[in-house]
């Protein structure tokens, strides 16, 4: 279970290029949920996974996961819990290895790594019908640099390796924004099939509104650093894209109050 | 034929270096002059314990060791203090160039009467060859002490290279060569990316204190100034093994890392004996890494250049 109380975070304070990118965020996240998040640009979305991820230390507030209060664990101390795809596909594999040996990297994912053979025979068979899950003609080239494959190949192999051993947690970071269409899709099914076979509880940022429908059992939107809303249960079932359209809409016409109006109004109405 | 034979063994100590290098620039993309004091550092403890009459392997073992600390804290310095890594590395370097002299008490340690791993290797192969003076390889006449330390070289390199080989397809080995490869990917998979530097950083100054704690048992002595220009001899030598062939695979790499600091002696000795002024010897090197740094870029540009040219 994640449970993220009142963090914030600014980046470059005092100086002109301050961004207050998360501005007090609570969020309670159930084991073997699947969360959607979807905001503006700078509405702090990616903000939050990296706040979970450790990618920074938040300036206040407090980070709960699996029973540990990872507040001020380092990043790489994290990842003991957490599994993790980037955006960019170049992000999640080491390009100059192998795939099998990027798998043998992941396999390690939180323990020790000491003077064991790294690629164990009794390791290629699982290797092999692993990689076949994945439905992409990749299991009879384990011994290819990865640095040879599609982004798309990339993603799926980077979400099986943040997978391959069950993590407490999943954060997807608009894992699918720079790929084709036809090898998004592809990456949406396999991350699907992971999710709910596994049960892996999900955080999964996204620009896709379809996906945002689609996929997951709750949904939240960021604004300016804060959750504005959160759908779970049935309103998010019945959550159809023209209803996420209308939401932005609705930011965005409060957005063309500056803040000072905003503020008059307040005082006048409110 | 001796000066073959010698470009021969110094060629093979010196792959150590390259080894080193190897580790530093192109496993982890880290820029490491830490090199220069740390071949001689290991010189001089090696030659510091060696005219104490320690034992040659014990005494060859302790220059290791003083080059993973070298390195270490070359390490520490970049990733605890977020010292940039070339300046970490001159750091290091320069306050080594005192540590060298304290150890050593003097600028230069002749190694003239103490027992080495070349006296060593010397006797056993007196003893093999039965009391021989000279042996004969492939036709030529050879001392028995020119052979037989050629051959001990040979079995080291061998041995360091194996035992490298291993340890990068190890859980730790692939983990480091990962961390220069994707810092991002294996921060991500629970790796302290800043550990990693510091060991991998460790190993390579090892690696190359330890061909200096050989170089100076070849040569019969330590001195103060023999690191000077040893990360371009390393880089050189780095550069003709890739080019000689290629990096498919890491063992490819290894043994090429090797043989290109082998050609490359012995070129350096023929160019010597053509006449060859030995002044000039670090100019033409760093001339020659200069080249071969930016020749894939020209190549790539003139090829660029042919192509649009014969579109239009």
């Amino acid at each position: 279970m994640l449970e993220i109380s009142d963090i914030r975070k600014t980046f470059n304070p005092g100086t002109p290029n301050e961004v207050r990118a998360l501005q007090g965020v609570d969020l309670t996240i159930n084991d073997g949920s699947f969360v959607i998040v979807i905001g503006t640009n700078g509405s702090g979305k990616s903000t939050l996974l990296n706040a979970v991820a450790g990618t920074f230390l938040v300036d206040s507030g407090t980070i709960l996961l699996a029973g540990h209060d990872v507040t001020r664990w380092p990043e790489h101390r994290r990842a003991t819990l957490i599994g993790r795809v980037f955006q960019n596909p170049f992000s999640g594999t080491a390009p100059h290895m192998s795939i099998a040996e990027n798998l043998a990297l992941a396999a390690r994912r939180g323990h020790r790594r000491g003077l064991g053979w790294a690629l164990q025979r009794n390791f290629s068979g699982e290797m092999q019908k692993r990689v076949y899950r994945l439905g992409m003609g990749l299991e009879n080239r384990l011994e290819n640099a990865i640095g040879s494959l599609s982004g798309g190949q990339r993603q799926a192999l980077t979400l099986l390796m943040a997978t391959w051993l069950k993590p407490k947690m999943l954060l997807l970071d608009e894992h699918t924004a720079a790929l084709d269409p036809k090898s998004a899709d592809q990456v949406i099914r396999v991350s699907e099939e992971v999710i709910a076979r596994d049960q892996l509880t999900t955080l999964m940022v996204t620009h896709s509104m379809q996906q945002a429908v689609n996929l997951g059992d709750r949904l939240i939107m960021m604004h300016q650093g804060r959750i504005i809303h959160d759908l779970q249960g049935a309103e998010k079932r019945r959550l159809r894209v023209d209803d996420l359209l209308a939401r932005f809409e609705e930011i965005r016409r409060g957005d063309l109050l500056d803040e000072t109006a905003a503020q008059m109004l307040r005082r006048m109405y409110v | 034929m001796t000066l073959l034979i010698g470009a021969w063994t110094i060629g093979l100590i010196l792959s150590l270096l390259a080894l080193g290098v190897f580790i530093s620039f192109r496993i982890f993309d880290f820029p490491d002059i830490t090199t220069e004091g740390s071949i001689t550092t290991g010189a001089a403890i090696a030659a510091t314990l060696l005219v104490q009459d320690v034992d040659p392997v014990l005494a060859t073992f302790a220059g290791f060791c003083g080059g993973l600390l070298a390195g270490a804290v070359t390490g520490i310095l970049h990733t605890k203090f977020n010292i940039h890594g070339l300046l970490a590395g001159i750091l290091v370097m320069t306050a080594l160039y005192s540590v060298n002299l304290h150890i050593m008490g003097k600028s230069n340690v002749p190694l003239l009467s103490a027992m080495t791993l070349s006296t060593y290797a010397e006797q056993i192969g007196t003893n093999v060859l039965g009391g021989a003076m000279n042996v004969s390889l492939g036709g030529w006449e050879v001392s028995t002490r020119d052979a037989a330390v050629l051959f001990l070289s040979f079995l080291i390199i061998a041995l360091v290279g194996g035992v490298l080989y291993v340890f990068f397809r190890t859980n730790l080995g692939t983990a480091m060569r990962a961390t220069g490869d994707n810092d991002q990917m294996i921060r991500a998979l629970g790796v302290n990316v800043g550990n990693m530097i510091i060991l991998g950083l460790a190993l390579a100054n090892g690696l190359i204190a330890l061909a200096g704690a050989l170089l100076a048992q070849y040569q019969g002595f330590a001195d103060a100034q023999m690191g000077i220009g040893m990360v371009v001899w390393g880089l050189a030598s780095v550069i003709i093994g890739e080019a000689l062939i290629g990096t498919q695979s890491l063992g490819l790499t290894i043994t090429g890392a090797v043989m290109g600091s082998v050609l490359f002696r012995l070129l350096v000795a023929i160019a010597l004996r053509a006449g060859l002024d030995p002044n000039d010897l670090k100019l033409i090197t760093a001339v020659f890494v200069f080249f071969a740094l930016i020749l894939p870029n020209l190549l790539s540009n003139l090829k660029k250049r042919s192509g649009s040219a014969s579109h239009a």
